[in-house]
């Protein structure tokens, strides 16, 4: 236990210099670059000289390289990372800390989504081998894998956004956005304070059912803990919604949920398709191993060498690739954000690129490399926890 | 009270001299690509409770495929072509899957090669060893009784108790292997398979390894089958031997018989070829040539090819099994010829 902690700890200072080296490559990158909003702003040829060197002055812009650099870092470290140019004077911080959730929240639940659905069908998969069904499958995952993602989005919307409510005549599925701007007219609460309130509320449901399984795991026989385990999930994913269904905030609840469904279903699914094309193969390396046979030998049911035996040692690549997922969650984000007009950080950097506006530009980026870092992190503590034959 | 559950207590009375097992006849061919290979041809066998068997033969020669079959574990593309295997009169081979699956370990267990991955890195050694007691031993057994059970198997291969805590990649070579020694032997199977057990393993911890093995099986009346190459480690564990070639039994009789007086061509070929430490001093005889393709095995004899002692009647006619005194068996049409002692050609150059 001890061990695990240093290695975290570890891990944590090399993450953080990572991280430091990150933003010293992307202040000079930046700065490497030509022309930004404030280059415009000063640039303006009906500003007097000595006006003009005023601003530049005002803005920090006649310091040194060097020493903008070393401002820049200080600043970033005590929280201060600058006002927005595109939305002046609003803070860098305010925008991103109001965007941030709602990509933490679209990303999260749909790589949850698809790393459970994408393990469990890839291994019934590998069990199935040769069967027509595994064939279709295969072939199927393999060209959701391939597709081309925006194009991808765009048809989903097609789709289920807008074919699939002209034919029903129902709205199934909204077309983009966060929410309906005309169903929040003088609604008591803001945007975020609905959001972050549904976030707590599943958060903390998940939680206990996941305390409660645990404690079931230590307590209880392997059936009956199954069964709580069972019951368990159920109640936490049913309790929130009873929640709301009692809160004044249910019907703006319900209307973010509505809006969440399909980009958080057309991500989940491309990533899908990786992790079951992924686990199928990793399972069907597990399988030629000889602890199988010993299993077999053993007289274990096929179930339980499938389950505990096979997919336990299946799952190691599988969690290895979620530090290579992390990378589409930069490129990937972006691009769901702006099909979806999902306005998340992805979005919010988008724009500040298009507009130049470099401090919030580099906000979202630094806000997005942190993401993955931790992203790295908890898959090394994962494996560690995992494979036993790795203990630092 | 002790945790032991011996063989004798759960059947009843040893009754030595009993038939345990019997196989009759069984023929199988895997099923390939390019066509059937004949793996195993009319191989007979029977092993009294209690007593040990040896399989001595080249790569490929059949017998891992002989004792996969025992479990019914063989290669999905097997085919049993015909034959039986009797366990105290039943036919495993005429069970289902699942009634099977009880007697796997149960009352056959095994002992995999040294060299295997035979233990799956993520879990323990305890809880692996557990499964299986979870799933055969005849009453439902508490996390404490489970413990004890595997302590008192810990300390019949001498493994340290602790050791049951921690997982295979923490275990050397010959640890790993006794623990697989107390895994086949934790519900207490009438037969334990043990193919090549020893041989990733240092002689040293080879020659403990099968005296401990040896001493295990006296001591608890099992039955076992040893499964080798090595016609060294079958010589010294075994009471009877049968010695296969391209997937036939050439010969078979008491492991005395055959190591002091090999009558096959091809099991006195094989003994020349090896080493003795007390014998004189001398040149080893290689085997010439190569095992035969099973696709298209050799006629008549299927040693003929590479039998100094082939006549024109090895190359039409399968020599039948001819018992020469004492139950030693020996499927040759010249066996008559075989010297006494190595192969002259070693004994001339030496």
């Amino acid at each position: 236990m001890l061990k695990l902690f240093i290695f975290i700890s570890k891990r944590s200072v090399q993450m953080l210099l990572l991280f430091v080296i990150f933003l010293t490559v992307l202040f000079f990158l930046l700065e490497a670059q030509p022309g930004d909003l404030s280059q415009q702003y000063i640039g303006n040829p009906d500003i007097p000289p000595e006006e003009k060197a005023r601003l530049a002055a005002r803005l920090g812009l006649d310091m040194p390289l060097f020493s903008r650099y070393l401002a820049y870092m200080k600043n970033f470290f005590t929280g201060n990372l600058g006002n927005s140019l595109s939305q002046y004077p609003t803070p860098v911080t305010k925008l991103i800390f109001d965007a941030l959730p709602r990509t933490i929240v679209l990303f999260l639940s749909a790589t949850l989504l698809a790393y459970y659905l994408g393990f469990v069908t890839g291994k019934v998969l590998a069990w199935r081998r040769g069967k027509m069904s595994e064939y279709l499958l295969t072939l199927g995952g393999v060209g959701l894998y391939t597709v081309f993602y925006p194009w991808f989005a765009l048809l989903m919307i097609w789709t289920f956004g807008f074919t699939l409510s002209n034919v029903t005549g129902i709205r199934v599925f909204p077309i983009n956005k966060f929410i309906d701007v005309s169903d929040w007219l003088g609604s008591p609460f803001t945007t975020n304070q609905v959001f972050l309130r549904m976030i707590l509320v599943a958060v903390l449901s998940m939680l206990v059912a996941a305390v409660a399984t645990v404690i079931a795991k230590q307590r209880l026989e392997i059936r009956q803990a199954i069964r709580v385990r069972n019951i368990a999930f159920l109640l936490g994913v049913v309790f929130p919604f009873i929640y709301f269904f009692f809160s004044a905030m249910g019907k703006y609840a319900l209307d973010i949920l509505h809006h969440t469904l399909l980009p958080v279903m057309t991500l989940a699914l491309v990533a899908f398709a990786g992790i079951m094309l992924l686990t199928r193969s990793a399972m069907l390396e597990t399988l030629r191993e000889d602890y199988i046979l010993t299993a077999r030998a053993k007289g274990l049911p096929e179930k339980v060498i499938r389950d505990r035996h096979a997919a336990r040692n299946a799952l190691l690549p599988v969690v290895t690739s979620l530090v290579l997922a992390l990378a589409f969650v930069i490129g990937g984000g972006i691009i769901t954000e702006t099909v979806f007009s999902w306005p998340g950080v992805g979005l919010l950097l988008y724009n500040a690129v298009i507009l130049e506006d470099i401090p919030l530009a580099m906000g979202g980026l630094s806000v997005i490399a942190a993401l993955a870092l931790i992203g790295h992190l908890v898959a090394d503590i994962l494996y560690a926890y995992l494979d036993p034959r790795i203990r630092y | 009270m002790t945790m032991r559950h011996d063989t004798q207590t759960e059947g009843g009375e040893v009754r030595p001299g009993e038939t345990l097992l019997e196989i009759k006849h069984l023929t199988m061919d895997y099923q390939t690509k390019e066509g059937r290979v004949s793996a195993v041809k009319d191989v007979s066998l029977t092993l009294q409770r209690g007593s040990s068997l040896g399989l001595v033969g080249e790569s490929g020669c059949g017998k891992t495929s002989v004792a996969l079959t025992l479990l019914r574990l063989q290669a999905s593309n097997a085919d049993i072509v015909e034959g039986e295997i009797l366990l105290g009169g039943l036919n495993l081979l005429d069970l289902s899957e699942e009634e099977m699956r009880k007697h796997r370990w149960a009352d056959i267990s095994m002992v995999f090669q040294g060299a295997m991955n035979a233990w799956n890195p993520v879990y323990r050694i305890g809880d692996q060893i557990r499964e299986a007691l979870d799933l055969h031993w005849p009453e439902k057994l508490t996390t404490a009784q489970v413990r004890q059970r595997i302590a008192e198997l810990f300390e019949l291969v001498g493994l340290p108790e602790e050791a049951m805590d921690r997982y295979p990649h923490e275990f050397s070579g010959g640890m790993r292997q006794r623990a697989t020694i107390a895994m086949a032997l934790s519900c207490n199977p009438q037969l334990i398979i043990a193919d090549e057990p020893t041989t990733a393993l240092d002689v040293i911890v080879q020659d403990q390894i099968l005296k401990e093995l040896k001493k295990i099986q006296t001591e608890l009346g099992m039955s076992i089958i040893y499964i080798s190459h090595d016609i060294a480690v079958i010589a010294q564990v075994t009471e009877h031997t049968g010695v296969m070639y391209a997937g036939k039994i050439v010969e078979y009789g008491s492991t005395e018989q055959i190591f002091h007086r090999p009558r096959h061509p091809y099991a006195w070929l094989l003994l020349s070829s090896t080493p003795s430490i007390t014998g004189p001093r001398r040149k080893l005889a290689p085997l010439e040539g190569e095992p035969p393709n099973l696709m298209v095995p050799p006629s008549g004899c299927r040693f003929h090819p590479r039998c100094p002692f082939a006549t024109e009647q090895c190359s039409n006619e399968e020599p039948p099994e001819t018992d020469i005194g004492d139950g030693h068996m020996v499927a040759c049409w010249n066996y008559e010829q075989v010297p006494v002692g190595i192969s002259e050609i070693a004994a001339e150059e030496g």
